[in-house]
């Protein structure tokens, strides 16, 4: 009960910091909302001009990409620490976080929450999902219903666990920011788009090694049914709701094991 | 102007102390390059051409807005950060024009990302797709004329919106809004052609077109003789308002500042 107490306190905390600059604060998170937009916003033009892009047309590529952004939403909020990771252990920040009676991970993932970024992704996804989720010929039921909500779930545990993974090599690498642009950054850029257009290498990589196909390919394919899905094995959609659980377990013992080695950068 | 010209050379030099992210650009570059040649690629399907364009002028389209756009990658928050830290007094106090100083900074910087970030991913694009070649030497030449003007128009509506740090408390959401807006108007996602009638209209007034779409066309062939030079005196006529526009914002602004503190 302790530590739901201490969740929302930290919430609060977090809240009223950025509610100190409230204009500032609304201008940042619409900023971002319009940032993250803009990539909606030249697909949708493009599919005015050329109807569909591998079979998807403008309503099931919005479909796709509101799953990408109502993920990150909770995950800017959740992981916000282990993003900035580095420098955190760069500025001796994280050595506050060792003296304290909770779970190293545990305090990471409740401290400072990113809500710009959150409001601003959140509001976005939310709104292509209304927008798209009608249209794209999907029967809402029980079981559909069900497995959407395990595979959001899933895809905020695929990121925040690709986020530990990576937060984990600070304990490693002095410069770890570089690894994580290439493998995380560029793959997202990737991932709000059937990943079927792309070159087999990429294909392989979005699978196998940053699983973001798991994140919002996969489950808009169980969804949609799209015709470019006779590419992939079919199991992949059925597991596309557990792969969360297990990149976010492999990713905490590879946590575990990597924090026995941190001394601190301070004197 | 041989100061200037030093200040562009040294922010050259900075940059080229830093060997990881001169890798990581690359990477990025090339990276952003395959994403959307592979899109483009999906969206023309079978199709040779749409409305006339192919899909090689696309291709050629983005790969020269890229690397115009990444030569304009640079730090749009430094003047924000010398008025709030107060270091902007010293900037006052040197024999130099401030603006000149940072627009030759920002050259020095653009030139590396052009040298070190764009040509050799570049050279990784045109090893996996055809891209089309000049029209002409004269085309290449009146290209190159346009893309300065181009840069221009672009660093004076950055500076503009900048200068707003003199009123406001931060100016980086705005500067966020002001990069999307450049990115989709100015056709370096999604090129012009494939607009919308109204929207493109809309775009014609503003100086959006003459930002890459301009040095583009030229480059293409698209723009010849009279039209050629029409285009030109366009993107000289917005350098003289955003000019005059710049101009008064900074002096405004250089009236009203107060640094407090010794």
């Amino acid at each position: 009960m302790g530590e739901v107490r201490i969740a929302l306190q930290s919430l609060k905390m977090s809240f009223s910091t950025r509610m100190q600059y409230r204009v500032d604060s609304l201008v940042a998170a619409l900023a971002v909302f319009i940032r993250e937009s803009a990539n909606i916003i030249v697909i949708y033009l493009a599919l005015l001009k050329f109807d569909s892009i591998n079979g998807w047309n403008v309503n099931e590529m919005l479909f796709l990409f509101s799953i990408l952004f109502l993920t990150y939403a909770f995950v800017v909020s959740l992981f916000a620490d282990l993003r900035d990771f580095s420098r955190m252990i760069r500025e001796g920040r994280f050595d506050r976080l060792l003296v304290r009676p909770r779970g190293l991970l545990f305090q990471l993932i409740l401290n400072n929450a990113d809500l710009i970024a959150s409001v601003g992704h959140g509001t976005l996804g939310v709104l292509l999902f209304l927008v798209s989720a009608g249209k794209v010929g999907i029967h809402w039921n029980f079981a559909t219903i069900l497995y959407y909500v395990c595979a959001i779930i899933s895809g905020i545990l695929i990121q925040g666990g690709m986020f530990i993974i990576f937060s984990s090599l600070s304990f490693y690498f002095v410069e770890t920011n570089s690894i994580r642009e290439i493998f995380y950054w560029n793959m997202r850029k990737f991932a709000g788009y059937p990943i079927s257009i792309y070159h087999k290498l990429i294909q392989g990589l979005i699978i196998y090694v940053i699983p973001f196909a798991f994140v919002n390919y996969f489950p808009a394919q169980y969804l949609l049914r799209k015709p470019d899905m006779v590419n992939y094995n079919e199991i992949y959609i059925y597991i596309a709701p557990l792969v969360g659980i297990i990149v976010y377990l492999a990713a905490y013992a590879f946590w575990r094991v990597s924090v026995k080695r941190y001394y601190s950068t301070g004197n | 102007m041989r100061a200037y010209l030093e200040f562009a050379i040294k922010k050259f030099q900075d940059k080229m102390a830093y060997r990881l992210d001169f890798f990581m650009g690359i990477v990025n570059t090339a990276i952003t390059i395959l994403v959307y040649l592979c899109i483009y690629r999906a969206l023309y399907g079978n199709a040779a051409d749409v409305d006339g364009i192919s899909y090689s002028m696309v291709a050629t389209n983005f790969v020269i807005t890229l690397g115009l756009s990444n030569a304009f990658h640079y730090n749009e928050m430094f003047l924000q950060d010398k008025i709030r830290d107060g270091s902007i007094t010293n900037e006052f106090l040197k024999p130099v024009s401030f603006i000149l100083r940072l627009l030759s900074e920002n050259i020095g910087e653009g030139a590396f990302k052009i040298i070190f970030h764009f040509l050799p991913a570049l050279g990784i694009t045109i090893l996996y797709t055809k891209l089309c070649p000049p029209e002409s030497v004269l085309g290449l030449f009146a290209m190159f004329l346009s893309v300065v003007l181009g840069y221009l128009i672009l660093w004076l509506i950055s500076f503009i919106i900048q200068t707003w740090s003199f009123w406001l408390f931060s100016v980086w959401g705005i500067i966020t809004i002001k990069n999307v807006f450049v990115s989709i108007l100015s056709g370096s996602l999604l090129p012009l052609w494939f607009m919308p009638e109204a929207l493109r209209g809309i775009i014609s007034v503003t100086p959006f077109e003459s930002i890459y779409f301009t040095p583009v066309r030229i480059y293409l062939g698209e723009l010849e003789g009279m039209e050629l030079l029409w285009a030109l005196a366009v993107q000289i006529m917005w350098i003289a308002v955003l000019g005059l526009i710049a101009n008064a914002f900074w002096k405004k602004g250089v009236k009203k500042l107060v640094v407090q503190g010794g």
